[in-house]
């Protein structure tokens, strides 16, 4: 997920802005939404959190570079904690570990690579490697801090 | 607790609802539900008939202070494992605050750090109770936690609302609603919780930190709840953790030997002077003054930890 194609970055974000139901509140996630965020996570998120989103290996402590590694992003993880608003920040504009012993960002910020509906098409694919208790948990979260209004 | 009454109040369709104000305690249970959260829930509310000024008395030198508390200038209040108190001018002088007769013992206090006035005790066994007049009245605020067994509580550094409680065996549950609704966030540090603070050190996904004395060190995580970790090297027994409000990267850890300070969220660990050889608890007001309690002394600093005096003297 380095680069994608002018042509299919268009198509994606066709596809992405026509796909409006997933998401928060939504009962089931928009099918063509999903195809993309699942597109997207395996072409630029799969590399650093694994192909079924499971994480580096010994994610919870720091690696020799005093980093935290990729965590999982499924139901071992803690990706379903967050709330759809704060999910979009931190795609959008990465995150530092304070801790961290380097200064670059732990997360990368894909804010220049990705549109506003394609950062909330991935995220929609990674709340179906959740249990129904932990969408639960995240729709509530995500009740009062919803997608940003360019992400709708 | 002579002039404390406590009154259990209407019961309608099973479940007893009732109201912290003594105006409305007659009032129709419908006028109740309506203010109520969770009709289906069971709630009782308890409110002291008297002032916690009237109950005014001192304390006995033998009563092992638990808590300390600071959210207001000037004020503190204090708990031992069988009473609460509040001093309005920094130590002189207290007065007891009364508690609802079905309180068996108090575990944990917290203060908000929005509204000083607003305050939850927690009594292992007993669950929660918060008061919005300075410990006037008292409402159980319990629904959604598992188990009565609170032995910790935090509020949160800058929502009035959000309040944590840590529940033996069970974990570690958040509030946004100033205890009406619980909702289970995580198990909690590996191990014994002996207290948390909230801290609005930046750097968290979310709106801050939580900070735990345990019985291995302090553990540290983010308020969104992605991970305990060690929060640096310490790996002493900590009675009890605070924050620098105005240094918010300025931790202190009383442990079994002595005051410990970090002055980087808790990555290094420094000997801080100590005012007494335990510390049972520790607390840091707004302005960043520290107080320290050993047995029933409280101890003042206001040099982050460099210098202690009495309080009250």
């Amino acid at each position: 997920m380095r680069s994608v194609s002018p042509g299919a970055a268009i198509a994606l974000f066709a596809i992405a802005t026509l796909a409006h139901a997933a998401g928060t509140g939504s009962p089931a996630p928009d099918r063509m939404r999903l195809d993309t965020g699942r597109a997207i996570y395996q072409q630029r998120c799969a590399a650093c959190h694994g192909a079924q989103g499971e994480g580096a290996p010994h994610w919870q402590q720091r690696d020799a570079n005093g980093e935290m590694p990729p965590p999982p992003h499924d139901a071992q993880g803690h990706t379903w904690k967050h709330s759809d608003a704060m999910l979009y920040r931190l795609v959008s504009n990465g995150w530092r570990d304070p801790f961290n012993k380097t200064d670059r960002l732990t997360m990368p910020a894909f804010k220049d690579t990705l549109s506003p509906n394609e950062i909330r098409a991935v995220i929609t694919y990674l709340k179906t490697l959740w249990t129904p208790q932990q969408r639960r948990f995240q729709r509530e979260e995500s009740r009062h801090q919803p997608f940003p209004p360019d992400a709708q | 607790m002579n002039n404390f009454l406590a009154r259990i109040v209407q019961h309608w369709h099973g479940n007893a609802i009732g109201t912290r104000h003594p105006a409305a305690a007659f009032a129709r249970p419908s006028d109740c539900l309506a203010r109520l959260p969770g009709v289906a829930a069971l709630f009782f509310v308890l409110f002291a008939a008297g002032s916690g000024a009237n109950a005014a008395q001192h304390v006995g030198a033998d009563d092992k202070l638990i808590a300390l508390e600071a959210a207001d200038a000037n004020t503190l209040v204090k708990a031992t494992a069988h009473a609460l108190y509040r001093s309005s001018n920094d130590g002189k002088n207290w007065e007891r605050i009364a508690l609802p007769t079905t309180m068996k013992g108090i575990a944990a206090v917290a203060e908000s750090t929005v509204h000083p006035d607003v305050l939850y005790v927690a009594g292992s066994g007993s669950g929660v109770l918060r008061s919005e007049d300075g410990g006037r009245n008292w409402v159980a605020r319990n629904d959604g936690l598992p188990s009565r067994k609170v032995v910790a509580l935090a509020a949160h550094a800058t929502q009035a609302d959000t309040v944590y409680a840590y529940v033996s065996g069970a974990g570690i549950f958040r509030s946004q609603d100033g205890g009406g609704h619980w909702t289970a966030m995580d198990h909690g540090p590996h191990d014994h919780v002996a207290g948390f603070v909230h801290s609005n050190m930046p750097g968290s996904m979310q709106t801050g930190w939580l900070f735990a004395a345990t019985s291995n060190g302090v553990r540290r995580s983010m308020d969104c709840f992605c991970g305990w970790q060690s929060a640096g090297a310490l790996k002493e027994v900590v009675h009890a953790v605070a924050y620098d409000p105005q240094q918010p990267r300025r931790v202190y850890a009383a442990t079994g030997k002595g005051l410990f300070v970090s002055t980087d969220g808790g990555e290094q660990w420094t000997h801080a002077a100590s005012p007494a050889g335990t510390i049972t608890a520790l607390t840091a007001a707004p302005s960043g003054t520290l107080y320290a309690a050993s047995g029933s002394t409280i101890f003042r600093s206001t040099d982050q930890g460099k210098t202690w005096e009495r309080t009250g003297a």
